[in-house]
């Protein structure tokens, strides 16, 4: 079953067009990889997803994108629970100025997630080690957040995505700055979520996109060029770009 | 298809430098075939030692492209139609390697047959060696160029093998019914012509792997089998 359907979706900044005629079904609970050269429109895409490029003053969004079978981009969307929702780890870590602490309580709270303090408590400690984190903050959860290194702080997002249960979780190059061991904590997290959530996530790393993935999207110059299986995008693709791009003849 | 150069250089060098060796290690197994008929059919001893020694040089070009095949998956992680290259490299080259030793093995036993056989023998060997040399050859063209036309055409052409070993067979044990006295070079012969037909079906072996290589989807179907053999063996 499909969680989301893209169609004709067309993006653009200002005057200039990001993305052209896109059309993707996303099925869900599966693992859905975006890959393609750097400014192809991956993340603009993601952005797509959950109305994040509203946020972009000139980025106008055309098209239909249904999650559940409902257009997100009607004018009625409640877009800060369309966000509760589809859950999102950015590509530069973002930490709030706070407590390592309260940017995982703080949406678990607002949410009414948790009846005490305890069950707050045990969502903190269950989203940390879910994210590869726990061991490494547990006794500093009072410190603030951006005082981690790079690679903590994206794990810290990504506890903070998840501590609210999010239908899709969108993942934009989660890894980038995550040393090996971190990266297969991630990816063993990111095996485990789906068979509650849907993912999709962006990397540039083409074993990870295989690793994870069981269906994958490439784009180049903001058009998909081919998505099919990982399995097939990876061992046997059906367009010359994208095998171009994946065995490293591309530019 | 043939793919742009990648921008790496040195692993476009890494993957060219593999299939050049198997290239140049199906060259020695055609040489190696081709003499070893030549021996046993002309009762010579010289060409045969030729060939038994010169089988540590295709062994040595397995080892090195197993060698090869590691470091490219280990360092390079292939994907698609690099994976498929660096995979069938590898089968190939063991393919190669029986197609060595089993012209090795027709001429351990040129050694042991000292008079000349009779004719009609080693015509009939002769004709079904040339046409497994051929297909050799042919399957050799179709690696260097990729050409999966070429494959299926070796691929179908393996029951000519199979009926031409048949009538081998056939000749083989026609003289060891005729004399006693033929009864150790008879079952000598009777290995040789095995032999030949077990090169022909690595030969097909290959052709898949070719296939395989460039399309990505397995060669469908079975085989067109030949006449049933005279003598049943593992197939
Ligand atoms: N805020 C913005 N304002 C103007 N143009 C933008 C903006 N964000 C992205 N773009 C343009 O849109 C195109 C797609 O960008 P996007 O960030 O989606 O690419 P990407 O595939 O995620 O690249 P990368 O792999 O480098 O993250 C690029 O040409 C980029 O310059
Ligand atoms: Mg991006």
């Amino acid at each position: 079953m499909n969680k989301i359907e893209a169609k004709k979706v067309n993006v653009f900044y200002g005057d200039k067009q990001a993305l052209f005629d896109i059309n993707m079904d996303i099925p869900e609970r599966q693992v859905t990889a975006l890959i393609g050269p750097s400014g192809c429109g991956k993340s603009t895409f993601l952005r797509c997803l959950n109305r994040m490029n509203d946020v972009i003053e000139i980025c106008k969004v055309e098209g239909e994108i249904k999650i559940n079978d409902y257009d997100i981009n009607q004018k009625s969307t409640d877009v800060v629970r369309l966000r509760e929702k589809i859950g999102m780890v950015f590509q530069k870590p973002n930490p709030f100025p706070k407590t390592l602490y309260e940017n995982i309580s703080y949406g678990p709270e607002i949410h009414g997630m948790a009846q005490s303090k305890d069950e707050l408590d045990q969502i903190v400690e269950d989203s940390l080690k879910k994210a590869a984190l726990w061991n490494e903050v547990k006794d500093r959860l009072n410190e603030p957040g951006t005082g981690l290194s790079g690679g903590q702080q994206q794990r810290l997002c990504i506890a903070r995505a998840i501590s609210v249960k999010p239908e899709v979780i969108l993942m934009d190059e989660p890894c980038s700055a995550l040393d090996p061991i971190a990266t297969a904590q991630i990816e063993e997290l990111i095996d485990e979520l789906k068979k509650e959530h849907t993912i999709v996530i962006v990397t540039h790393s083409m074993s990870q996109a295989a690793r994870v993935s069981q269906q994958t999207g490439f784009f180049h110059l903001g058009k998909l060029i081919e998505v099919g299986s990982t399995d097939k995008i990876f061992k046997n693709p059906n367009q010359q770009q994208t095998q171009d791009y994946i065995t490293g003849r591309f530019g | 298809m043939t793919e742009k150069p990648h921008t790496v250089k040195s692993y476009e060098e890494q993957l060219q430098q593999l299939t050049n060796n198997l290239v140049v290690m199906g060259g020695n197994c055609e040489t190696a075939l081709g003499n070893s008929i030549k021996a046993l059919c002309n009762n010579d001893n010289t060409i045969a030692e030729a060939v038994i020694d010169n089988d540590t040089v295709i062994d040595n070009f397995e080892s090195q492209i197993e060698q090869e095949v590691v470091d490219l998956i280990a360092l390079r992680q292939p994907m698609a139609i690099d994976l498929r290259e660096t995979v069938t490299a590898l089968k190939i080259s063991s393919d190669l390697e029986r197609v060595g030793d089993l012209a090795k093995n027709i001429s351990k036993r040129t050694k042991l047959i000292n008079n000349n056989l009779p004719d009609n023998l080693t015509q009939s060997i002769e004709r079904v060696g040339a046409i497994v040399q051929k297909q050799l050859k042919l399957v050799l063209d179709a690696y260097t160029n990729r050409s999966p036309e070429i494959a299926v055409d070796v691929w179908e052409k393996d029951e000519e093998v199979d009926n031409l070993t048949n009538l081998c067979m056939e000749e083989v044990i026609k003289y060891l019914k005729s004399g006693k006295e033929n009864v150790e070079y008879g079952s000598h012969l009777l290995f040789v012509t095995k032999n030949i037909e077990r090169i022909g079906d690595h030969v097909t072996n290959i052709a898949e792997q070719i296939y395989f290589l460039v399309n990505g989807s397995y060669l469908e179907g079975d085989r067109p089998k030949g006449s049933q053999p005279i003598v049943n063996g593992e197939k």
